[in-house]
């Protein structure tokens, strides 16, 4: 426009600079976590981890339209302790009367919101001081390891519990104690991580040419532990949903809210099990199941995703020779269907760790990094590698 | 293994220790109500103020809360130095160490079966399924275990108790406190707490014996790829010397460690399953510590538990190193 002139028009130019700058990050975020989707999707388990994960969103998110009754809604409250009918597909709480359909659909949202925004806040804690410990190290490692030695130390559970019992159990409360205390396990993974990355030829040239450690730490550090990120916030907001489902099981959750540990716990003391209501503990106790199982579905399948172990390395060639046909078929034998005998060639990998060798079949998981071997011993490279080399 | 490591490590623990009680001390203190206010809440007729004061001030100090906050720290340190943790707000008002004194050997009846069971059991399947590679003993560890590892301890327990409990009624659900008051070290009492705990330790142990199995089974599977293992097959060992003798002694050293960690839970770890089956334990005494605000109690528990887990930590390195002669400890490779 014309009429910008002058300082209106370079501060103009700096804005439009910046919000670029904030789209393009969000965009390589967005590409990030679609490519991390499509990685998993091709993974056995982690596509049973996600489409059970859509599901449990899908339910948190749409639960008053999907739910059948509001659990919240007291004038919505049937007969006490129904047993399972069309009206009532669950049947109802022995306590309250509240539908327990209605309430698994809505526990799905204390459960999820909490594991999520638990993990979320525990990647971020535990890579910042997991980064800071490995690249800074000296004191600054030291303070952040004694740190986590004393975390370790004292038990999470009754630290937990003294800790609601103080400060009170709304969710912001319970969020914060699971992150001050969960952050530690995760610091010491990037820690050793980081230790091995710093190390590496890029980040002495970045140093070389004088780069601020805050840089290095945001482009170098931070990318190449990303993936180390992800899996291990999957983990943790499993753990963190069990450690929740067993807080609100013993009456120290949020009391408002619905919660799968609560159901569990109310249940057990109104009797459920006297009077034969199986249903009234398994409905919440498949819902903390599923969560559980679906989140450390697509931790582990990102784990043999990312393994660095199942990467091409020098010495597995190597160690092809010292095998004689009887084991390699042996070993074939055993692998999973992923990898199977293609006439003369398989397709697997060998790799050497500290407990000794291993061997690993990598048909299924990274096609283009396999290395080809003959039955009898001698090794051919793929066409693939043919040409990078 | 050196011995100015040995005194470092030993240092760094006591240090350690010393934050844990810092914490533990400050942490609960955030909520402290003034013990005077909730025995003596309102002054009664006829009585003047200065003898209501006098009959606070001498009810907080036999809680150990008069003075500031420095003040009460320094002297729970002293009194920490000697052993006491001081009295708990419990009707009676028993000391601290004499609560956990007992209920500690009712959690340890728990905690240390349910370590053995699944260390031994865990092996054994471990070792099974690795040399049944691939086949069906194999996948169904694995199975097992994507299965366990999802299911909460207290979930299976509380299945446990409704079908075996309630349904079959095979073991009682819920413990008879009788066992507690009555116990005496006769064969009757011993067995009565068995029938009692079969079903608290085993909803704990299938979670551990299928956890030890996976690692038990990767690791020996790590091993009998070396070549030693070769060796010995090809001198014409048998199969069992192959896998006892040469294999699994050396796959050991990743349960050790697992064992170790495991270890230092054992005092904090049942806190749920011992409320499910009304366990007259640590985790019930915490509980209900908790529940009534007993401040001195819920410390006394905390600082008890950190020792615990501080000593267990420190053995087991000690014990790591003695076991494999590669790990040295504190020397620079």
């Amino acid at each position: 426009m014309k009429t910008i002139q002058g300082q209106d028009q370079e501060f103009a130019t700096k804005i439009l600079s910046v919000l670029k700058k904030i789209g393009i990050t969000c965009l390589r975020i967005l590409e990030g976590i679609w490519s991390f989707i499509k990685k998993l999707w091709k993974h056995k388990q982690g596509r049973v981890g996600l489409i059970i994960v859509a599901l449990l969103v899908f339910c948190a998110v749409f639960a008053p339209i999907i739910a059948p009754y509001n659990p919240y809604d007291v004038t919505q409250r049937a007969e006490k302790g129904l047993s399972p009918s069309w009206d009532h597909l669950l049947g109802t709480s022995i306590t309250t009367g509240q539908d327990i359909f209605s309430m698994l659909i809505y526990g799905a949202r204390s459960s999820l919101s909490i594991g999520l925004i638990t993990g979320l806040v525990i990647a971020v804690l535990g890579s910042l001081l997991g980064i800071a410990a490995g690249y800074i190290g000296g004191w600054v490692d030291t303070i952040i390891m004694r740190i986590v030695d004393i975390l370790l130390v004292i038990p999470t559970l009754p630290l937990v519990i003294v800790m609601t019992n103080v400060l009170g159990t709304s969710y912001a409360v319970i969020v914060l104690v699971f992150a001050a205390f969960g952050w530690t396990g995760l610091a010491r993974v990037i820690r050793s991580q980081v230790m091995l990355i710093k190390n590496a030829n890029y980040v002495k040239a970045a140093e070389l040419i004088g780069a601020s450690k805050w840089y290095i730490m945001w482009r170098h550090i931070l990318p190449a532990v990303s993936n180390l990120l992800i899996m291990s916030t999957a983990l943790t907001s499993a753990g963190i949903m069990v450690a929740e489902a067993g807080l609100s099981f013993l009456g120290l959750g949020n009391p408002e809210a619905v919660s799968w540990g609560k159901m569990l716990a109310d249940a057990q003391s109104s009797g459920a099990m006297l009077f034969g209501h199986w249903w009234s503990i398994l409905a919440p106790g498949i819902g903390i199941f599923l969560a559980v199982f679906s989140f450390m579905r697509i931790g582990l399948a990102m784990e043999e995703i990312l393994n660095p172990r199942m990467r091409k390395g020098s010495s597995m060639v190597k160690v092809f020779k010292h095998l004689n046909n009887k084991y390699l078929e042996e070993v074939f034998a055993s692998m999973d269907d992923g990898s199977k005998l293609k006439g003369e060639y398989a397709t697997c990998s060998i790799n050497e760790t500290p407990e000794g060798r291993e061997m690993l079949a990598c048909g299924e998981y990274a096609p283009s990094e396999e290395v080809a071997v003959t039955a009898n011993g001698e090794e051919s490279k793929r066409k693939e590698d043919d040409e990078s080399a | 293994m050196k011995t100015s490591y040995v005194i470092k490590r030993i240092l760094l623990t006591i240090f350690i220790f010393f934050i844990v009680v810092t914490l533990c001390f400050f942490i609960p203190r955030i909520g402290v109500t003034d013990p005077a206010s909730r025995y003596y809440p309102a002054q009664s007729a006829g009585m003047t103020d200065e003898v209501y004061e006098e009959i606070k001030e001498d009810i907080r100090i036999q809680y150990g809360l008069n003075g500031t906050t420095f003040e009460q720290y320094v002297r729970y340190l002293k009194q920490l130095f000697k052993g006491d943790l001081g009295i708990s707000y419990q009707s009676g008002n028993p000391k601290v160490i004499d609560c956990i004194a007992e209920c500690l050997p009712w959690t340890l009846v728990l905690s240390v079966t349910n370590l053995l069971i699944s260390l031994i059991l865990g092996i054994i399947i471990g070792t099974m399924a690795a040399w049944k590679r691939g086949r069906w003993q194999d996948k169904a560890l694995l199975n097992a275990s994507t299965v366990t590892t999802a299911l909460p301890s207290f979930f299976i327990a509380l299945l446990l108790s409704f079908y075996l409990g309630f349904e079959l009624e095979l073991f009682p659900a819920y413990t008879d406190q009788n066992m507690v008051t009555g116990f005496d070290w006769s064969w009757q009492a011993i067995s009565t707490v068995m029938y009692n705990a079969a079903l608290p330790i085993f909803s704990m142990a299938i979670g551990g014996i299928v956890s030890y199995g996976q690692s038990t089974r990767n690791s020996v599977i790590a091993v009998s790829g070396d070549e030693f293992i070769l060796t010995a097959k090809a001198k014409g060992l048998s199969n069992n010397r192959v896998i006892y003798g040469h294999t699994l002694r050396n796959a050991m050293l990743p349960i050790v460690t697992q064992f170790g960690m495991n270890i230092s839970g054992l005092i904090g770890g049942a806190v749920v399953i011992e409320k499910i089956f009304n366990w007259n334990g640590m985790g019930t005494l915490f509980l209900t510590a908790n529940s009534n605000n007993d401040y001195p109690l819920m410390m006394g528990i905390m600082i008890f538990m950190s020792a615990f887990a501080l000593v267990a930590n420190l053995l087991t390195d000690f014990v790591y190193s003695l076991l494999d002669p590669r790990v040295t400890l504190g020397e620079k490779r």
